[in-house]
């Protein structure tokens, strides 16, 4: 019982084991896996991080003139960097940054239509395909004409 | 005269934090009759592990089954999966895996002891030991990039390598880890009050084990050594040197000194893994599809996970079934409940390291 009388006295001593958040930043070691970064000027546009994410963070939406729209929601992202390994030009293209989503409490920036979107990109990759295939058509219509 | 009590113990009600209901039936402080719900955070994960995900995303899919053993899960798929592939792992990634899968039980059993000394009303206990879980986790975080959810394992090998520079951390943190096992063990050993809670509360024989098939540190309580990290090489286990801890009494007591010194086997195993680390690579290419039916059994921290994996060519696989320890233990939990006092049963559920979400998947 003395004992610990004593180390109960020590304790109000100590340095207590809690971080003092927001004054002190949390420790996160090298190489955590945060967010998930794109470069436009970079990217080949393969839809290979799309097709592998797991939860579907990532998400091409198709324009009409052939370019893509790179679309990355980090609050379905599990953090699991299986896009960055496939990105047949990691690092360059896409890279994961040693930060984490923070939690929000507007509907905005939790991307609150994300599935509204990928129904959107769904439309609009069939659309496009129509689109390119009219064109062909068109297209070889258009040879004997000539 | 008895008096006749039914006591809801559980489900979103103060006295267990767990989705899980019990109703006891208790006559004067003595349960006579247990009924248990388990199933309310069931989330249909082997049905989507069939429709919605292809087989390469499958490890990361049931990892998320359970938050503790989310890298159980996750190796156990992954070596389904590698045997209907006929995949050659290397050898260095096999250590790895094995390194993550000890660091894991460590943290997973030191969690358990925790619940253990809080059901048993040592809230204090409770406390330190989470904060000593703390080291476990940055250790995690350092070698997988993430605490909880590693996401180490991928079909082929492992995602990241081990750096040399690594050793000396590691070796800096298993000493702390040393330290405070040594120090958890000596409480739970000599407290006076904590053994008025644990020795010889909710004890089981061997036989009635047995018969139950009661999994994991539960059955090693009883004295007997049944350990999956034994009978399989799927895991190098064999060349580490690998002893199966037992303990003897069956009670809480002697759960409590299976997990603190299957501790202490880890931290000597996540040594051996260090120290005879192979040199090579960490990954081969995935080819095809898998095909055929495949069963793998792993020893998660709270025993047997089981695996029945089914494909046919296809990138989605036919069938997924998971087996959980946790689900297996709870029969035995209802009839161990029976016959003892209202006051010990939250200790004993603790006792069984009961994880809901990987109970109901
Ligand atoms: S880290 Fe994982 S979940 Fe996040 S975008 Fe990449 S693949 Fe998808
Ligand atoms: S995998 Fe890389 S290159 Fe391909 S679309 Fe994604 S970011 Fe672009």
């Amino acid at each position: 019982m003395i004992q610990g009388m004593i180390n109960s006295f020590c304790n109000l001593f100590k340095k207590s084991a809690t971080i003092d958040f927001p004054n002190e930043q949390m420790k996160i070691s090298k190489n955590y896996r945060g967010l998930i970064n794109h470069s436009d000027s970079d990217c080949i546009w393969c839809d290979v991080c799309e097709k592998v994410c797991p939860p579907g963070a990532i998400l091409f939406l198709q324009n009409m003139d052939g370019s893509k729209k790179y679309n990355y929601n980090p609050y379905l992202c599990i953090y699991c960097g299986e896009c960055v390994r496939n990105c047949p030009k990691p690092n360059e293209a896409l890279w994961q940054e040693e930060n984490i989503a923070f939690s929000s409490s507007s509907k905005k920036e939790v991307q609150d239509d994300w599935f509204s979107l990928e129904d959107e990109c769904k439309i609009a990759r069939v659309k496009y395909k129509e689109h390119k295939e009219s064109l062909k058509k068109s297209q070889k219509v258009e040879q004997p004409l000539s | 005269m008895t008096k006749v009590l039914n006591v809801p113990l559980g489900s979103q009600h103060v006295a267990l934090l767990e989705p899980v209901s019990f109703k006891l039936t208790t006559k004067n402080e003595r349960v006579v009759e247990v009924t248990a719900d388990v199933g309310y955070v069931h989330r249909g994960i082997e049905k989507a592990c069939e429709t919605k995900f292809k087989f390469k995303q499958i490890p990361f899919v049931v990892s998320r089954v359970c938050g503790l053993c989310s890298i159980t899960h996750a190796t156990t798929s992954t070596l389904a999966i590698e045997k209907l592939l006929n995949l050659e792992v290397p050898k260095k990634a096999k250590y790895l895996r094995i390194l993550a899968l000890e660091l894991d039980r460590i943290h997973s059993h030191m969690l358990c002891l925790a619940h253990t000394a809080e059901n048993a009303g040592y809230e204090a206990l409770f406390m330190r030991i989470l904060r000593d879980r703390e080291h476990v986790m940055e250790l995690q975080e350092i070698l997988t990039g993430n605490r909880v959810h590693f996401d180490y394992v991928c079909i082929g090998g492992v995602n990241r390598d081990f750096d040399n520079d690594l050793n000396s951390t590691f070796e800096k943190y298993l000493k702390i880890f040393e330290n405070f096992t040594t120090e958890i063990k000596e409480l739970f050993l000599n407290n006076w009050s904590l053994s008025l809670k644990y020795k010889g509360v909710g004890a089981i024989s061997a036989d009635r084990a047995l018969e139950q098939s009661l999994a994991g540190p539960l059955i090693r309580a009883c004295g007997l050594k049944i350990d999956v990290r034994s009978e399989f090489d799927f895991l190098p286990y064999s060349e580490l040197d690998f002893n199966i801890i037992t303990s003897d009494g069956g009670d809480v007591y002697g759960r409590n000194m299976v997990r603190l010194d299957e501790i202490f086997e880890s931290i000597r195993l996540i040594r051996a893994v260090i120290n005879n680390l192979p040199e090579g690579d960490i990954q081969t290419k995935v080819k095809g599809n898998p095909d055929g039916e495949a069963i793998v059994r792993l020893e998660a921290p709270r025993g047997e996970l089981f695996y029945y994996i089914k494909g046919s060519k296809k990138p989605n696989l036919d069938r997924v079934r998971i087996k959980t320890p946790t689900f297996t233990n709870i029969p035995s939990m209802i009839d161990m409940l029976k016959n003892q006092e209202y006051a010990n049963v939250p200790a004993i559920i603790a006792s069984f390291d009961p994880c809901l979400s990987c109970t109901a998947k």
